[in-house]
């Protein structure tokens, strides 16, 4: 299997941070300030024409992830496959070294001191489940699969819609 | 797919994989935080009788998987600490917040003994039965109310939802009709916030924006559907009413409404047309600080896209005190363009079960009107808002504390109420200190409450993941759950407590004495459902053969209105001396209506707009839910805010001539210039105690939420918390 990836048509997130609570549902996680996934709000121009946008991040698995370079405990690995980027927190020894290098946020630091972060849900997707923060998404914002697939079902829906907006062809023709 | 290696057992319980090997079981349940018009389906992972984790049921039609952030937070709503474990029997002073336990048989055994005294001293009527939230239990509360033979049954809807009903009615005689999203070409979003209030529904509105439907949005506020709309009609607040007359001068001088509808299907449109001359483009812009320009285009798009459909929110715009003319304005266009109960318009499909309308035909409505009204003494409000009593079939809540203090016409003494928040009312206050004057109060709820805290009587309600109840979705889908874990402590279901009052204060009602089971069987019979067999479809199931009523039902039957046709010219407010027509009103506090009033406080101010995360105050307890909002914040424009040296953040205090609670400033751009925003329902920072309790439209008395005068200050450092 190649790099597996999320993927978010920003077009559709609205904000509503039910990733976020069913990603914390899914870890046992507190909540607050420490998340496996973050939304963030971003509003430009002012009134009366202003643009409001949101886009909820978690782990993105990098390719060539800095945490996995920085950690000197070689803790964190890229699972052969499917490329998740893990952390075996027997072998993390807390130093934070990831976090300062994650241009992201992903890791995070729970009572223990150990970094704990977005595993891709790999044990649902060994059992044909999606993500839990995909599968709660009311808007199907969020998404997921090999990168590859990813980038093709996004370039024919942007493909469709520009297809769609030059109306080539006239709509309901009686032959 | 290639069968992927089985994991380590830990790894699976990590993962929360259902199985054998983890002792982990799906069971199906639903959500019942918010209205149920949602409810979603819930798959419950449960480990040794316990909730580890919650899922959207993938085959609910409704929910298909996905949840809220409130959904998502079920656990945390079940196991919370503040849930009550027992029936709790007050100790000492009303408001002493002591109680002692005491057994479920002894509570009941008390409540019976005081009501049947009660009735004997002061008739029935002189005991309010009254539900919030959850509101499953409605149609068996109801029924007790009536059986045990007092007319005032009350709930939450006397300040939610039900005014848009009654104002469609004033119009139509029926509902204003389902928006049908998927088959329109032009969606009025008018005062909604579907992707925070009514999550399910916003899937189908984006795949319909993705294959080319309009939108046009009306609010004043930026919501997540601002970026979707191809216009955003950003109104002052308080001023719907003066729109959609503007809106409507320009469909009817540009020939563009509906002239066969308007011809012989309406009564008073010459005096409506009269009427909104008044209202030309520039009047408008005038009063609702929308350019000319864009209303007369928003009238175009949404008169000339055929078929287009409105759909309005729960309150905001019959949050005002002109909110039923303003409401009544706006549902007039739906008639004017043709769109009344039309295919890809607004389709009226009554409701089935709880609100829900689905095509399934039940007897609910003959249900809970065990004892006619005529058979039982008039209802709280009947004085004051006849109208109200005469279109809704319950009393007027908001007209409670008056009636509590002045005995007027009638002694109120006692109360049975299942979610009962003070926090609802305008003037929070008032309504805290009148309950306090009732001779006993019960409330059953789940959590212990600051208004539980005054009761006599507190009982403790299960959640939704440890009763048994039926759901009907839009979708057709049906479902009868079954507990998915143990009632916590010795909380039971409501309707189980229902129905043991029922068999101890309504004895004559031999319905009620067969229980809940048999109570839904009778009202489902005309649909020849049962629950015996609902029962066997553990997550549910889709009926097929649902027939839905046809379009243009006025073409076989006319409108249930006096005249018989759809009513520009109310004749029902007419006959009540009220005005006929849907005029405008500015709201009573408003720059332009008291400007005395505006020179101390400037600033418009608009409360209860939805947040994702919160519905009322029902999840403000969760850390999960709180976590993403942790503080009470006003939103505030930066222009306003830098005139008063506010900066993000800053603890700031926002007043009324009423008083003034403690928030942080959210600079934003959601709000334009003037205006403030505020989530309603903080016990630290509750905005219903800035209003005053009499703040209410005449006609339906719903509180003024959406548009008054207010200023926010900058606390100074030495009362800052931070």
């Amino acid at each position: 299997m190649a790099q597996l990836g999320f993927s978010i048509d920003v077009s559709r997130c609205s904000g509503c941070m039910a990733c976020i609570v069913s990603c914390l549902d899914q870890n046992d996680l507190q909540g607050g300030g420490l998340a496996f996934r973050h939304v963030t709000r971003l509003e430009r121009g002012s009134y009366p024409s202003v643009k409001l946008s949101f886009l909820s991040i978690s782990c993105l698995h990098c390719g060539d992830a800095p945490c996995m370079m920085v950690c000197p405990a070689q803790a964190i690995y890229k699972r052969d496959g499917d490329g998740i980027v893990e952390v075996d927190r027997d072998l993390c020894v807390g130093c934070h070294s990831c976090a300062l290098a994650c241009p992201f946020g992903a890791p995070q630091y729970p009572a223990d001191g150990k970094m704990n972060k977005c595993n891709f849900c790999f044990e649902r997707l060994n059992h044909d489940m999606e993500p839990a923060c995909v599968c709660v998404c009311p808007t199907r914002a969020l998404g997921f699969g090999p990168l590859e697939t990813l980038a093709e079902q996004k370039a024919q829906k942007a493909s469709i819609s520009i297809l769609d907006s030059l109306h080539l062809w006239p709509l309901n023709i009686s032959l | 797919m290639a069968m992927e290696p089985e994991l380590p057992i830990n790894s699976l319980l990590k993962g929360k994989i259902p199985g054998e090997g983890t002792g982990i079981e799906v069971k199906k349940t639903i959500c019942s935080i918010c209205n149920p018009l949602s409810h979603c389906g819930i798959d419950a992972y449960v480990k040794d009788g316990v909730v580890i984790k919650v899922e959207g049921t993938k085959e609910n039609p409704h929910n298909a998987g996905t949840l809220c952030s409130k959904g998502a937070s079920s656990r945390q709503y079940i196991y919370h600490q503040d849930r009550i474990r027992t029936p709790l029997l007050k100790k000492g002073d009303r408001g002493s917040g002591e109680f002692e336990p005491i057994s479920w048989d002894d509570a009941l055994d008390l409540i019976a003994e005081r009501f049947i005294k009660l009735k004997e001293e002061s008739g029935p009527e002189s005991v309010v039965f009254f539900a919030g939230y959850s509101k499953w239990m409605r149609p068996f509360l109801k029924r007790l109310a009536h059986s045990y033979g007092s007319p005032n049954y009350t709930t939450e809807s006397s300040l939610c939802h039900l005014a848009t009903v009654l104002a469609a009615r004033l119009n139509y005689g029926s509902p204003a009709g389902v928006p049908e999203i998927s088959k329109t070409g032009c969606l009025v979003v008018w005062g909604a916030n579907p992707f925070y209030s009514n999550t399910s529904k916003v899937r189908e509105i984006l795949d319909a924006r993705e294959r080319g439907m309009k939108i046009i949005e009306v609010g004043p506020l930026l919501t997540p559907i601002t970026a979707h709309a191809d216009i955003h009609l950003r109104i002052r607040p308080g001023t719907s009413g003066a729109l959609a007359l503007g809106m409507a001068h320009v469909i009817i001088e540009e020939g563009l409404y509906d002239k066969d509808f308007v011809e012989n299907w309406t009564h008073g449109f010459e005096e409506y047309r009269a009427y909104v001359k008044e209202f030309s483009p520039a009047v408008t812009e005038g009063i609702t600080g929308i350019s000319s320009s864009l209303i007369t285009k928003a009238a175009r798009l949404y008169a000339t896209t055929k078929p287009a459909a409105m759909m309005t929110g729960a309150s905001p715009t019959v949050h005002h005190t002109n909110g039923i003319q303003n409401h009544r304005a706006l549902t007039a266009l739906i008639g004017l363009t043709g769109n009344y109960d039309q295919e890809g318009g607004n389709y009226l499909v009554p409701p089935s079960y709880v609100s829900v309308p689905n095509g399934v035909v039940t007897r609910e409505a003959e249900f809970v009107q065990s004892r006619p009204w005529q058979e039982m003494p008039p209802r709280i409000g009947q004085d004051v808002y006849p109208v109200w009593c005469k279109m809704a079939p319950e009393g007027q809540a908001m007209h409670l504390p008056f009636q509590i203090r002045s005995g007027k016409p009638y002694p109120i003494r006692a109360m049975l109420a299942f979610g009962l928040n003070h926090r609802m009312w305008a003037g929070s206050d008032f309504m805290l200190e009148s309950l306090k004057m009732l001779d006993f109060i019960v409330d059953v709820d789940l959590f212990m409450t600051d208004t539980a805290r005054i009761a006599d009587l507190v009982l403790p309600a299960c959640s939704s993941f440890e009763r048994s109840e039926l759901k009907f979705y839009q979708e057709q889908h049906v479902i009868w759950t079954s507990p998915a874990i143990k009632p916590l402590g010795e909380s039971r279901s409501d309707a189980d407590i229902i129905f043991d009052l029922a068999k101890r204060i309504a004895p004559d009602d031999s319905l009620m004495g067969q229980g809940y089971e048999a109570c839904v069987d009778w009202i489902l019979e005309p649909a020849k459902l049962k629950v015996k067999d609902i029962k066997k479809h553990p997550g549910g199931y889709t009926l097929k053969d649902v027939k839905m009523p046809p379009y243009r039902k006025y073409k076989k039957k006319g409108f249930p209105t006096p005249s018989g046709k759809m009513e520009f010219i109310s004749s029902v407010l007419e006959e009540a001396g009220q005005d006929p027509l849907p005029r405008f009103k500015e709201p009573v506090l408003s720059p332009r209506s008291s400007p005395e009033v505006a020179k101390e406080y400037p600033l418009i101010l608009t409360s209860g707009a939805r947040l994702p995360m919160f519905i009322h105050s029902r999840t403000f307890r969760l850390p999960w839910t709180k976590g993403l909002r942790p503080d009470p914040m006003v939103d505030i424009n930066a222009k306003d805010a830098e005139t008063r040296g506010i900066s993000s953040g800053d603890w700031v205090s926002l007043s009324t001539k009423r008083g003034a609670i403690r928030v942080r400033a959210h600079l934003t751009e959601i709000v334009s210039p003037g205006v403030v925003n505020i989530y309603h329902g903080y016990p630290q920072a509750d905005i219903n105690l800035l209003i005053e309790p009499d703040y209410l439209d005449p006609i339906s008395a719903y509180p003024g939420f959406k548009a008054l005068l207010c200023e926010v200050k900058l606390i100074t450092e030495g009362m800052r918390r931070m």
